[in-house]
């Protein structure tokens, strides 16, 4: 048997990464920070909930790559969402516009993963409000959008 | 815990019926096949973005998408020891059955306890609201099945407990 | 208003017609193509061409040349000639590609067509005199990922064509020796072949499942898996306008007129937008309005008659309220051009062909007008 049969690392290369013709995902924007947690705190604290959701999703961090960030925007927003009292989420809802209700329903379903008994109920009414206005086109995008919020 | 019952179903509706958009895809990779891209994953951009929408800690659906296909994973509630096993021999004898199924995974997804996998070739066979309502119709029956198997379980232990220690 | 013919119950993968609206060319999700004529409100079939190994996926018929050509799984496309006495003879295609062909259309001069395929390329094909076949020449950077759709440009030089890498392009197929040199247009003046002209990305996701040219050629349209449909006018500064709707994805989508278009897919329901000359779009109706089914209640006798045959209780119809009964997969001009459709016609996967009529669509649905 030949010597050559030692080296056997090359075998477990993955040859299709390198594959110049495959599709890549675009680069991303490392500068991202999120929402700024104090001024979320800040207004948590005064009861203006609707402008805390609205902060929190106007900056969700889609372009970077840093989990980090994420998570922590993550947080935050869960934070703001589970402090609504049911009637109010009606109103905050109607008042999004269409991109801030896609991201929106993307925070719900990350919510839903790392799911805790206290915040799945208020998330699956999020849920519910959420795609009467978004409509399947939401969940759509949630689906297909390749940048993970 | 039951008010969230009918939120949920509603959520895994709506989010199935959106994944089922599915089309007759050949293979990129193997000429002349067709394979299901949610099982090969052999391209990344043909994949959808995996989604859970869960009801509670233990109970929960994953909804993974593709070009031609999509795969659904059930966590079913199990509260006790007895629900586990019948759970578990429930789900087996449905899964050693999956050809007659059509859309059943013959391996549950790992962390999961039943999964289906819905092709293009189901979806143009069978009407797509009505497999989305076979879905939800079984999420439901099990749970009141498991329950009715543990009741009945229980009840005859009882009795055949009984007529043992009458003997003594 | 909606004239509906069924073809059995496989879905139909894609139809086309002839010049006169009396051939009917159709696949049914198999490796035969299916020809039917014309036959007072019927269509009659008259011939089945067998020459595909495996499914075919696209069929166009030239109106003025009468050829049909067909692409399938198989790697393959022929072009089918009339002989005299009515049967088709096929001649082979050479498109060079190792992965299946997903989509065909001649040029709107009928001298070329365009296979897009799983092989990330662009075949477009001419035909050499010298030796009697058909050639193919490729384009393929910077395609990433299988072209699902093609459409051409009015000059017949310009192809658009969408991906499932999120991206919809328009390339130049003008090739040298045989084209004639063409006018500079709003895409672009210098035109080499596969030189890109145009890239746009469908927002961040949602793969592109139909492409189509305003009749004049400086608009395109495009719709993506995402629930969106998005227009870009080139003679307007190529800026993108897009609608992010409530609805299903489209799978197929066509301009009425130079104004209007419309787009059809998963919710089996054609929808009309507009898009004006302010690059607003804007979403104004759905087409298949249908009536309500009286959903009367039902008599003592009907509901234990249907417990006794299907062990339902309820007045449980499984019928979609729409025409199609499942995804509408290909939208077409039946009468007129793009410029004016007075009708169009869909197919689905329900194996049914309904024809629209415009006229009268926009007289039933208040609300409704075609510009």
């Amino acid at each position: 048997m030949s010597k050559n049969t030692g080296a056997s690392r090359f075998r477990k290369v993955n040859v299709d990464q390198y594959d110049e013709d495959c599709y890549q995902d675009d680069d991303n924007d490392d500068g991202e920070q999120g929402p700024s947690e104090s001024e979320v705190q800040d207004l948590l604290q005064k009861n203006k909930s609707s402008d805390a959701l609205k902060v929190v999703l106007n900056n969700a961090p889609l372009a970077t790559k840093n989990q980090q960030v994420k998570d922590r925007a993550l947080n935050l927003t869960l934070r703001v969402l589970t402090s609504f009292k049911t009637p109010d989420i009606d109103n905050a809802v109607k008042s999004l516009d269409s991109k801030n209700i896609d991201i929106l329903m993307k925070y719900i379903y990350r919510g839903m993963e790392r799911a805790q008994d206290s915040n799945t109920s208020a998330l699956l009414t999020w849920h519910e409000k959420t795609f009467a206005v978004g409509g399947l086109g939401s969940i759509m995008r949630v689906l297909t959008d390749r940048k993970k919020v | 815990m039951a008010a969230t019952l009918k939120p949920y179903l509603n959520a895994v509706r709506n989010t199935v019926t959106a994944a089922m958009c599915v089309q007759n895809f050949d293979s990129q990779v193997v000429e002349r096949h067709n394979k299901p891209e949610v099982e090969t994953k052999s391209s990344k951009e043909l994949l959808l973005q995996p989604v859970i929408i869960s009801r509670n800690e233990k109970e929960k659906v994953l909804i993974e998408g593709s070009i031609n296909s999509l795969r659904i994973s059930i966590a079913i509630k199990q509260a006790d020891e007895i629900e586990k096993i019948l759970c578990h021999k429930f789900m087996r004898f449905m899964m050693m059955r999956a050809e007659n199924f059509f859309i059943l995974r013959r391996k549950p997804v790992d962390g999961y306890n039943i999964s289906f996998l819905i092709t293009n070739f189901h979806s143009e066979q069978m009407y797509k609201h009505k497999l989305v309502d076979f879905l939800i119709t079984y999420m439901e029956e099990i749970d009141k099945e498991i329950n009715e198997m543990k009741l009945a379980v229980n009840s005859r232990a009882r009795i055949s407990a009984e007529e043992f220690l009458k003997h003594f | 208003m909606a004239e509906k013919h069924n073809f059995g119950i496989q879905p139909v993968t894609c139809h086309t017609f002839n010049k006169d609206r009396s051939g009917l060319a159709l696949s049914l999700n198999s490796s035969e193509v299916k020809i039917y004529k014309k036959n007072g409100s019927k269509w009659q079939p008259t011939s089945s061409l067998q020459e595909h190994g495996q499914r075919v996926t696209s069929i166009d018929w030239a109106a003025n040349s009468n050829k049909i050509v067909t692409c399938g799984a198989d790697r393959n496309a022929y072009v089918w000639t009339m002989n005299s006495d009515g049967t088709w003879k096929p001649n082979l295609v050479i498109l060079r590609i190792n992965r299946a062909a997903t989509f065909v259309k001649w040029s709107p001069n009928e001298k070329k067509f365009a296979v897009g395929s799983g092989a990330r390329l662009i075949s477009v094909s001419y035909y050499e005199e010298d030796n009697n076949w058909w050639v193919s020449k490729h384009i393929k950077k910077p395609i990433r990922s299988t072209v699902t759709c093609l459409d051409w440009h009015p000059n017949s030089v310009l192809i658009a064509a969408g991906s499932t890498d999120f991206k919809a392009r328009v390339f130049s197929g003008y090739i040298k020796e045989y084209d004639p040199k063409p006018e500079a247009c709003s895409w672009g003046s210098k035109m080499p072949w596969g030189a890109l002209m145009a890239e746009h990305s469908n927002g961040s996701g949602g793969w592109v499942h139909s492409v189509s040219f305003s009749p004049s050629g400086d608009r395109l349209v495009w719709v993506g898996h995402d629930s969106s449909v998005n227009v870009v006018d080139a003679a307007k500064g190529a800026t993108l306008t897009s609608v992010k709707g409530n609805f299903l994805p489209f799978k197929s989508v066509t301009w009425v007129t130079e104004n209007s278009l419309v787009a059809a897919g998963y919710d089996c329901n054609p929808t009309v937008f507009t898009y004006d000359d302010a690059g607003k779009l804007t979403l104004i109706n759905k087409l298949d309005q249908s009536q309500e089914k009286a959903a009367g209640t039902m008599s003592a006798m009907n509901r234990f008659k249907n417990f006794d045959t299907r062990a339902t209780s309820g007045d449980s119809t499984s019928e979609l309220k729409t025409q199609h009964q499942n995804t509408i997969t290909e939208i077409g001009i039946y009468s007129g051009t793009k410029a004016d459709c007075t009708k169009f016609s869909t197919s689905g996967v329900d194996g049914n062909i309904i024809i629209w009529d415009i006229k009268s669509l926009e007289k039933s649905i208040a609300g409704l007008k075609i510009a």
